[in-house]
């Protein structure tokens, strides 16, 4: 059961993010704030945590694979990102105890990194010329409360999910 | 404390890495179009994608209807006063349009670089890290969409095809900050003025038109239209209208500020714009131009 129902929700999570920032970027008042969905990574760092860190890994290139063919057009960028974060995470979560709320704070935190180090690349081939408090302000911060909000509701959901299948391969 | 990576990791990690700054640079090359593994995942990807994409679209439209119906009042009112000065606008318009159809008869010139078939798409997805501003719609190759061609909403014009795959195709929109985006746009009126849109001013949120010609007089709230002299782009489509004018940073020529006509968030129904009067290579593309302007800042 548990073999098919997470790839398809890895499937309906990328295909979501796209429809996300469709709505992107959110005007407030005289300001605009970009959104960015994460909902894959957030997924990935759950799958390694609660179920194994090998499957994450590989769902992570496969994914981060097709992001950068659909997506972005520079092959290499997310098909490393996603990995090394799985990696980092499976990493950071045998030092702490695997509370749920550690575990959602940790993938905050993670996804701040994904957006720090995008930021990096895209000022690195100057795909972007924003400041990095503008990237803060504009950019950083929305995009976690947008992506906590995501992790807040289905956080719980997806441990029960993992929880279920019976299979604890975590921290392998 | 665990170690963070044994040896054969280690060893992983770097032909990894090797081999994604070899992927990452071969896909920054400045490339006429996407390899045929990449059009493939864009095509069937992209499929998958329409999937989750309709029903949203269709959702996000009927919200706005129940907004429009709200509205509806005080539209009509203001709408009852403009009608008399469209009725005028448009026998005037029917008018000229005979005019210039019998003046074009007379010189014999048949094709206008105005003259454009526009191709229905809907758009599907947006780039979700949106470094780039790049959208993706559903018509491709198949339906006649060619890379470099101008797309644009009822508003005006809002980017160009830059990649192309059989059923689907990559638009990047005006709003990008890539150096590499050039739009040949005219000021029109007694003297055109023409320019590059060229360029993003992110805090203004507004399009740099650059190399104008410091001769011609410019003035805030003039509109700014595609010219149709790139090659590629049709002759007249509304890119925006001119907020502010000054000089370059060399002072040769001008430089002026335009804000948009289209409206960029929240994408659905666009069209690209097959412009009928065809040339073999314009400047509207990267490829030709990519030589020159590259130290401009």
């Amino acid at each position: 059961m548990s073999r098919f129902i997470i790839p398809l929700i890895a499937v309906v999570l990328f295909y979501l993010e796209p429809v996300f920032s469709l709505f992107s970027p959110v005007t407030i008042g005289q300001n605009e704030y970009t959104l960015v969905p994460r909902l894959v990574i957030v997924f990935l760092i759950f799958i390694t945590v609660y179920y194994s860190r090998k499957q994450a890994i590989i769902y992570g290139i496969v994914f981060g694979l097709l992001y950068d063919m659909y997506h972005i057009d520079i092959i290499g960028v997310y098909t490393f990102l996603y990995p090394v974060i799985c990696y980092l995470t499976a990493f950071i979560i045998r030092q702490v105890h695997r509370h749920i709320l550690t575990v959602m704070a940790l993938s905050i935190v993670m996804i701040a990194l994904v957006e720090i180090f995008s930021y990096l690349f895209a000022s690195l081939i100057s795909l972007t010329t924003i400041g990095f408090d503008d990237f803060l302000s504009s950019r950083l911060l929305p995009t976690l409360i947008a992506n906590s909000i995501f992790v807040g509701m289905f956080g719980y959901l997806f441990k029960q999910l993992f929880d279920k299948s019976g299979e604890q391969l975590a921290g392998i | 404390m665990p170690r963070f990576f044994s040896n054969k990791r280690l060893i992983l990690l770097l032909v990894g890495v090797i081999v994604l700054v070899a992927l990452i640079s071969f896909s920054l090359r400045d490339r006429q179009n996407a390899t045929l593994p990449e059009q493939l995942v864009k095509d069937v990807v992209g499929f998958g994608q329409t999937l989750f994409s309709k029903p949203t679209h269709f959702l996000t439209g009927t919200l706005s209807k129940i907004d429009g119906i709200l509205n509806t009042y005080e539209e009509n009112k203001h709408l009852k006063a403009r009608l008399q000065e469209y009725a005028s606008t448009q026998s005037e318009l029917v008018d000229i349009k005979a005019d210039n159809k019998k003046l074009r008869d007379i010189i014999g010139k048949q094709e206008s670089l105005r003259d454009y078939e526009p191709i229905q798409a809907t758009v599907i997805s947006r780039n979700p890290d949106q470094w780039e501003e790049k959208v993706i719609i559903d018509k491709g190759t198949e339906h006649g969409v060619r890379m470099n061609m101008a797309v644009i909403t009822a508003n005006g014009l809002i980017g160009k095809v830059v990649l192309e795959a059989k059923f689907k195709s990559t638009v990047e929109l005006l709003t990008t900050e890539n150096p590499n985006f050039r739009v040949a746009a005219v000021i029109p009126g007694e003297k055109p003025v023409f320019g590059l849109i060229e360029g993003y001013d992110a805090e203004r949120d507004e399009l740099i038109m650059k190399r104008i010609d410091s001769n011609f007089d410019i003035k805030e709230g003039q509109k700014v239209e595609s010219s149709g002299l790139g090659g590629i782009f049709p002759k007249g489509l509304l890119i925006g209208e001119v907020t502010k004018v000054s000089t370059d940073d060399f002072g040769l020529t001008k430089l002026a500020y335009i804000r948009p006509a289209a409206n960029f968030s929240m994408l659905d129904h666009v069209m690209v714009a097959n412009r009928l009067s065809k040339t073999n290579d314009g400047t509207d593309g990267k490829d030709s131009s990519s030589d020159e302007g590259e130290d401009e800042s």
